[in-house]
């Protein structure tokens, strides 16, 4: 990334005329458009689940185990304790999406952090956090998970622990090789120059420039959070199982499939299409960032 | 820095990490609450059956004189014994590691044959239908959990078709049939979202290749466009595209441990959570330390591939 942004407004490093440019991909965009659509509706889906649910998401009713979908007063059917889906997983949306959202946050401070220091001073800097990196990236991080519910039983901050653990590397090696490349640039000799000092210019002059990559970044490994969490959930290393994730719900319907194939099918369903609509919005950052190489496949 | 240099340091560090990962393990196994010795005899096991057990397995001893031990082992390629069954740790990986690899192994073959021609014709027919239905594709096998799929499988094809088992496993040794009948839907399940991966990242090194000079030149040259894209073009753009998919092995172990819970696999992510269920320390730890070597030396191996294709890569990191 130059740094010669010509009259452009930036925000964050971001030139503001890349805004604009998200906006004609979305116009023109169905693969966008459908992303970004997708992921709203299930956030006002979470935000509004209170007021949305048709049920309450724990009310029991031995009346009607197991209803199959569109059978019932419950467009979803109901689990095996007569719960009505619908709204277990408008409430799950809750927790899933904050999990992911909260997990990557975390992971993105930590990684972003130990990348741009390490990029910035190089040498035995770079050398020591970079193989600390490879140490967490080395460590299994659904054994973290395991061992962490092992210590404090069962709960979402382990969840949010596990998966931010095992983000920090992806986002500490973008960060650096970005901040590699910024640090050679002319403003930053400029500002070393004057006098500035290191953390002013890292954090002023230096990561500014490299938000673009690492919001793609951040959308992609948002929805492959979603995915770690339902696989943990899924493995009953996740949330407590009265806690309604939609990786919770699915793994209750697995005994179930014989009988109730819906009970896993559905939450399925809805980790794919969110999943999907945050992958197709990221692809869209992606091109209206100008950001090369392909996200998720580090 | 020269090439010998280079590698001798990356190595060196590969083993430092290697370690490290290795004693963050050990004490992160015994910070877990409980005893194994307990889990061994039971819950109505008395207090001095449970001495005895502990100090037959050395757990009595302080925390430094275990890990000494266990470094020591380590050193002579030794990874101890089971707590539970006795056997030797080694073995017992080994035995687990079948059926994982054999899923992994036919889950990324699938993937390679799905995705290097979807995204070929991706590439090659940009902006057209195929490659919006390849796109299409690719982003939804992306966005699925392995697990899920397997369900989907399990419930579609694995009813439909009753010559495919929905569940166990059957080692390559009693015939490859039954072992392919096993292992096709986890295999597919486990394959289909690193498909989705492949298929993109062979789109985008395409694109890129397509639009070099010396393709250009290929084509005024008059070579028939088969020729150019396959001799010219292919080669060029599957290097990173290998590279990869070789690294991706490592990360697919994630998915596998779920997708042996579906189809109910003995295999290397039902060692490990059991093991960890159980407290057997030495399990735990040599799995742990199997799979960071493969991870890290994995991602050496990469980096000196990287460095052979493209010599513009300096050694040392200055980029």
């Amino acid at each position: 990334m130059g740094a010669d942004y010509g009259d452009a407004t930036t925000v964050l490093g971001v030139r503001l005329d890349r805004f604009d440019r998200l906006r004609e991909t979305l116009d023109g965009d169905y693969k966008a458009t459908f992303g970004l659509t997708t992921v709203l509706l299930f956030v006002l889906a979470a935000i509004f689940a209170p007021e949305l649910a048709p049920y309450d998401p724990m009310a029991q009713d031995y009346a009607i185990m197991q209803a199959p979908s569109l059978s019932s007063a419950h467009p979803l059917g109901t689990d095996s304790f007569g719960r009505d889906l619908l709204s277990r997983l408008m409430f799950g949306a809750r927790i899933s999406l904050g999990v992911s959202l909260v997990a990557v946050t975390i992971g993105a401070v930590f990684g972003v952090s130990l990348g741009v220091v390490a990029g910035y001073f190089g040498g035995w800097v770079d050398d020591a956090l970079m193989r600390f990196v490879d140490v967490l990236w080395a460590f299994p991080w659904l054994l973290v998970a395991i061992m962490l519910v092992a210590v404090f039983g069962q709960g979402v901050w382990n969840v949010v622990a596990a998966i931010a653990f095992a983000y920090i590397d992806d986002f500490a090696r973008l960060a650096r090789g970005e901040v590699l490349s910024i640090r050679e640039e002319e403003f930053v000799l400029a500002a070393k120059n004057v006098g500035l000092t290191d953390t002013r210019i890292m954090v002023e002059e230096v990561l500014p420039n490299a938000v673009a990559p690492l919001i793609v970044q951040f959308t992609v490994l948002v929805a492959r959070a979603m995915l770690a969490e339902s696989t943990l959930s899924f493995l009953g290393i996740g949330v407590k199982p009265t806690t309604p994730t939609w990786g919770a719900l699915l793994g209750q319907g697995r005994s179930l499939i014989g009988q109730a194939w819906w009970i896993s099918i559905i939450p399925g369903i809805a980790i794919v299409v969110t999943v999907l609509g945050i992958n197709l919005f990221g692809d869209a950052l992606r091109d209206a960032f100008d950001v090369r190489g392909e996200g998720g496949s580090q | 820095m020269g090439l010998q240099r280079y590698v001798a340091k990356r190595t060196l560090q590969a083993v430092l990490v290697v370690y490290v990962v290795a004693t963050a393990v050990f004490v992160a196994v015994r910070s877990v609450p409980g005893d194994p010795a307990r889990l061994v005899l039971g819950g109505d096991a008395d207090a001095e059956a449970i001495a005895a057990v502990r100090a037959e397995l050395g757990l009595d001893q302080p925390m430094y004189v275990q890990y000494g031990r266990w470094m020591a082992d380590l050193a002579g390629g030794d990874l101890g014994e089971s707590i539970f069954t006795g056997e030797p740790v080694a073995a017992r990986i080994v035995g687990a590691a079948e059926p994982t690899l054999s899923i992994g192994l036919v889950g990324i073959t699938i993937a390679i044959l799905i995705a290097i021609p979807a995204g070929i014709v991706s590439a090659t027919r940009r902006d057209q239908w195929e490659d919006y239905v390849a796109t299409g594709v690719a982003f939804l096998g992306i966005s699925m959990p392995s697990f899920w799929i397997g369900i989907v499988l399990l419930l579609t094809v694995g009813t439909a078709i009753p010559a495919i088992p929905s569940y166990g496993y059957t080692p390559i040794g009693e015939g490859v049939g039954p072992w392919l009948a096993n292992v096709i839907l986890p295999a597919t399940a486990v394959g289909l979202p690193y498909a989705g991966i492949i298929t993109r990242m062979t789109r985008s090194s395409m694109l890129e290749v397509l639009s070099e000079d010396y393709m250009q030149t290929a084509r005024a040259k008059g070579l028939p466009p088969r020729l150019i894209l396959f001799k010219h073009g292919l080669q060029n753009a599957l290097l990173p595209v290998v590279t990869v998919a070789g690294i991706l092995f490592a990360l697919l172990l994630g998915g596998i441990v779920a997708v042996e819970m579906v189809f109910g696999i003995q295999g290397f992510g039902r060692l490990l959570i059991r093991s960890i269920e159980r407290q057997d320390f030495p399990i735990v730890q040599g799995s742990v330390i199997v799979i960071s070597v493969i991870f890290v030396f994995m991602n050496l191996f990469v980096d000196l591939l990287y460095m052979s294709i493209n010599p513009k890569i300096k050694y040392g990191g200055e980029a």
